[in-house]
């Protein structure tokens, strides 16, 4: 019941590991600071919630790419060792199952994946927390293909349109929808939409959340860090979806009350709403039972 | 140790000369199941090609930022989203009714399936439902552009008043009831019309995979054909199901994914079937834990209705701990496949016989899209990934590493079962290589790009967002990817012009299952005769008695046969 022929020399496979061990080695050698947030964007510090996911994403990967490594070279090891070589005859022995290999092979992923989940829930739960009382009220409202921003406290607003890009502009995001906050103040976003499902989307945030119609989504945080930070509309919403961009700007709270206060000399004085919801464009649709 | 004699096809087969007419109307009414696989192997393939060259154009149009290789962004809406549902509803489900419908009645011993003629129907509902849905181009504002999974309300008249997104809808209504149909008569025949001594636990696990396959059909697809009725009902009647004012957005997204996911599993599980017939083959051994690989497959195909939500984290209207941590779970079964597979190539004797390098290709690529697959199951880390490219990386790993690559080690395995005939295994390793490194090349890079925050579905980019580069990377590689399909198709040809009839049983030498027991091609009602059936390998277990199964082995010495 065995195979009959040339065998690999021992030597020459343990060569063959060698080299391999320390290629991997070499490879995470080259550790810079990019490898070591997982090459996401820089966004330590930017809110608080950042480090919490840059680190759920970092200790992930770090077991993910363990048990890869493991499939990948369980794999690798049985092409190379257990490969019919020339002149060989015979069959291997028919081996069909083997019971505690199997368990093991079970028990082990979800000992794993249990652990990921406790992990999961911890952050998941700290992220999607509402905030008591938070100093900043938000609004945006999503519209295709471009964002309204009311602040809420202040009674002001800001009417974004959407990017105009041909591939030859410079200093686009100059043009861009502009939403400012205060850094270091804990923030309530109301999301919501006019006509179809958005998703606002802050890069640097590290965080998403669906805008509805005829629903208000909730996103807290408090931002950290000043800067100009890209926004992006990540739900389909229609022809012009890539050019539905913005910006959100953090800043001082002397910046952003002379930027509320520049708001309310230009006139924009109130709230917008969705009562130009165009759903109620919808066949048969009456304009009566909408807010 | 028994001396093994090639059976040969009787070249005496009667084979009397047809007109084209007579074989046009042949395939055209025909209820063999063989010949309907071999059509919906054949329409598959041609909307593959189809859907790759759509997935060109778009890489064409994101090379650089700011393209206009599309004229309009809404053109380029419409290639995504045509692109999308002809490589899942067109493509991929009903290459599993191509592979099931030729292979499994063999693999059982059957002569047909249960009811041939809703057989025939199925596949022409399909056909027929799939060419208007893609009609679409032909009308004035196109085909439909509210992407595959058609969220409402975007997707209703308002946002989206085109005809195409009628043929859309009812075109994909039409085919899912073939695919429905197909199910019940895959489901009836396994049930019913197993050869004496198939029990249940030693059908091949191809068989197994389209039995859980068919199972998972009918239930997923139900709610779509009735979600799909209902957009229509909206789209042509002004009914108001889908309206955002009563939650219509929402209950669009439930009904959508709650068929959406056992979708993914629909068009993954019968392809791990093909590669578990085959690693034992090249392996010369039997597969390794039939039974927890057959549990496995049940248990994913039970935790993937119970997964769809999933989808919609970032919606914050779904039940986040229980969603995520059934999500999560599924790596457990999967995971106990992988294992399952290496543990067959352990201490085996292995040779690299293409369909073999192809299953490889699909295990190397796969166990990444798990990977990733896991990190998404976490809402935390799937806020910041939701819709973008990792997810499209993501979920091209695990659909193209599968899909594909099993497809064509499907292909290269029972090309002599279908035709008489071997590809030729040069071209098809140089086919393997290419497509292998161009796949990679594509897809890889696409992690990084959604990490850095591309979104999906954008037309374009800034030139400061600092996508370039990778986007440019993902071109050539999807450049090469096509490259791959010119040694296939040459290939085909010259394998059917100049290709020798094999005229062995088993031309690999250690086919294990029923099919590698008859002739090939296959004839007309699959077996002159049926070798006993004593465990799951029948064919290995005539052509190697010292070698069979123990319950195989004693039955043989009883009955004097060594």
């Amino acid at each position: 019941m065995t195979i009959e022929g040339p065998k690999l020399s021992k030597n020459r496979s343990r060569f063959r590991a060698v080299a391999l061990f320390s290629s991997i080695a070499l490879l995470l050698s080259g550790c810079s600071a990019e490898l070591q947030r997982g090459f996401l964007p820089d966004a330590s510090g930017v809110t608080n919630h950042t480090d919490r996911i840059i680190g759920l994403w970092t200790t992930s990967w770090i077991v993910l790419l363990a048990v890869g490594v493991v499939s990948w070279g369980l794999m690798a090891w049985a092409l190379i060792v257990y490969r019919r070589r020339n002149g060989q005859t015979g069959l291997p022995s028919q081996l069909r199952y083997n019971l505690p290999i199997e368990t093991l092979f079970t028990v082990i992923p979800l000992i794993l994946v249990v652990g990921f989940f406790a992990f999961t829930a911890r952050d998941m739960t700290a992220i999607e927390a509402e905030v008591e009382n938070p100093d900043v009220h938000i609004e945006v409202i999503a519209k295709q293909w471009s964002w309204d921003f009311n602040y809420v406290d202040d009674n002001v607003f800001d009417s974004g349109i959407q990017a105009q890009f041909t591939g030859k502009e410079e200093n686009i995001f100059e043009t861009l929808p502009t939403l400012y906050l205060p850094v270091g103040k804990s923030i309530h976003i109301e999301l919501n939409s006019r006509d179809v499902i958005h998703s606002f989307w802050v890069i640097d945030f590290l965080y998403k959340k669906d805008m509805f119609p005829g629903h208000t989504n909730n996103m807290y945080f408090t931002p950290l860090k000043e800067g100009t930070y890209v926004g992006k509309c990540a739900e389909l919403c229609g022809e012009y979806h890539s050019m539905m961009l913005f910006n959100v700007k953090v800043v001082s709270q002397s910046e952003y009350d002379s930027r509320m206060g520049a708001l309310a000399t230009q006139g924009n004085v109130g709230q917008l709403s969705t009562e130009y919801d165009r759903n109620q464009n919808l066949p048969g649709g009456d304009p009566t039972i909408r807010g | 140790m028994a001396t093994i004699t090639p059976t040969r096809t009787n070249p005496s087969t009667f084979k009397p000369k047809r007109s084209k007419g007579e074989i046009i109307v042949d395939w055209l009414t025909t209820t063999d199941h063989k010949k309907i696989g071999y059509l919906y192997l054949i329409t598959s393939f041609l909307y593959f090609l189809l859907g790759g060259v759509m997935a060109l154009v778009i890489r064409a149009q994101l090379a650089l930022p700011g393209l206009e290789i599309v004229a309009t962004k809404e053109q380029y809406n419409q290639l995504f989203t045509m692109h999308g549902t002809i490589m899942l509803l067109m493509f991929a489900t009903p290459l599993f009714a191509g592979f099931a419908n030729v292979l499994m009645p063999v693999q059982i011993g059957a002569p047909d399936v249960a009811f041939p003629r809703l057989n025939a129907i199925a596949y022409w509902f399909f056909s027929f439902g799939s060419l208007i849905a893609v009609s679409g181009f032909f009308t004035p504002q196109g085909a439909a552009s509210f992407g595959w999974f058609a969220y409402a309300p975007l997707s209703n008249t308002t946002f989206s008043p085109g005809i195409g997104g009628d043929l859309w809808v009812f075109g994909l209504a039409l085919s899912g009831f073939g695919t429905i149909l197909g199910g019940v008569n895959f489901i009836t025949t396994i049930i019913t019309m197993r050869a004496p001594g198939m029990t249940m636990w030693r059908m091949p696990i191809f068989t197994w995979n389209t039995l859980v396959t068919s199972i998972l059909i009918i239930m997923a697809f139900p709610p779509l054909a009735a979600a799909l009725f209902a957009l229509g009902a909206d789209r042509q009647f002004g009914a108001h199901i889908f309206d955002p004012q009563n939650g219509g957005a929402m209950l669009w997204q439930h009904l959508f994914w709650f068929f959406g996911h056992p979708e993914v599993y629909i068009i993954a599980l019968p392809f791990f079937g093909i590669v578990s017939e085959i690693f034992p083959v090249f392996s010369r051994k039997p597969i390794f834990g039939y039974k927890t690989l057959v549990y496995a497959t049940i248990a994913i195909a039970a935790l993937s209705m119970t997964v769809w939500a999933h989808h919609m984290y970032v919606t914050g209207q779904v039940l986040l701990p229980f969603f995520a941590f059934t999500t999560m779970l599924i790596a457990v079964p999967t995971g106990v496949k992988i294992f399952n597979w290496i543990g067959t190539l352990w201490r085996g004797s292995i040779t690299f016989e293409t369909p073999m390098l192809w299953s490889l290709g699909f295990l190397v690529s796969f166990v990444f899209g798990g990977l990733t697959g896991v990190i998404l199951a976490s809402p935390a880390l799937d806020f910041m990934l939701s819709d973008s490219y990792f997810v499209v990386a993501h979920f091209h790993y695990v659909v193209f590493g599968t899909v594909v690559f099993a497809m064509f080690a499907g292909f290269y395995f029972w090309w002599p079962k279908f035709t008489g005939k071997m590809l030729n295994e040069r071209l098809g390793k140089i086919h393997f290589w290419i497509l292998f490194v161009g796949f990679h090349t594509t897809f890889l890079v696409q992690h990084w790009l959604g990490v850095l925050g591309m979104p999906r579905r954008y037309a374009t980019y800034l030139p400061e967002d600092g996508f370039t580069e990778m986007n440019l990377i993902s071109t050539a590689g999807a450049a090469l990817l096509a490259l791959s399909m010119i040694p296939f198709l040459f290939n085909v040809w010259i394998t059917a012009r100049k290709g020798k009839m094999v005229e062995l049983k088993d031309p690999w030498g250690y086919g294990r299952s029923l099919e590698w027991a008859t002739e090939s091609p296959i004839p007309r009602h699959n077996f002159h005769s049926i070798p006993r059936i004593r465990s799951e390998s029948p064919a290995f277990d005539l052509n190697y008695p010292e070698y069979a199964a123990p319950e195989a082995k004693a039955s043989y010495s009883k009955e004097g046969i060594s």
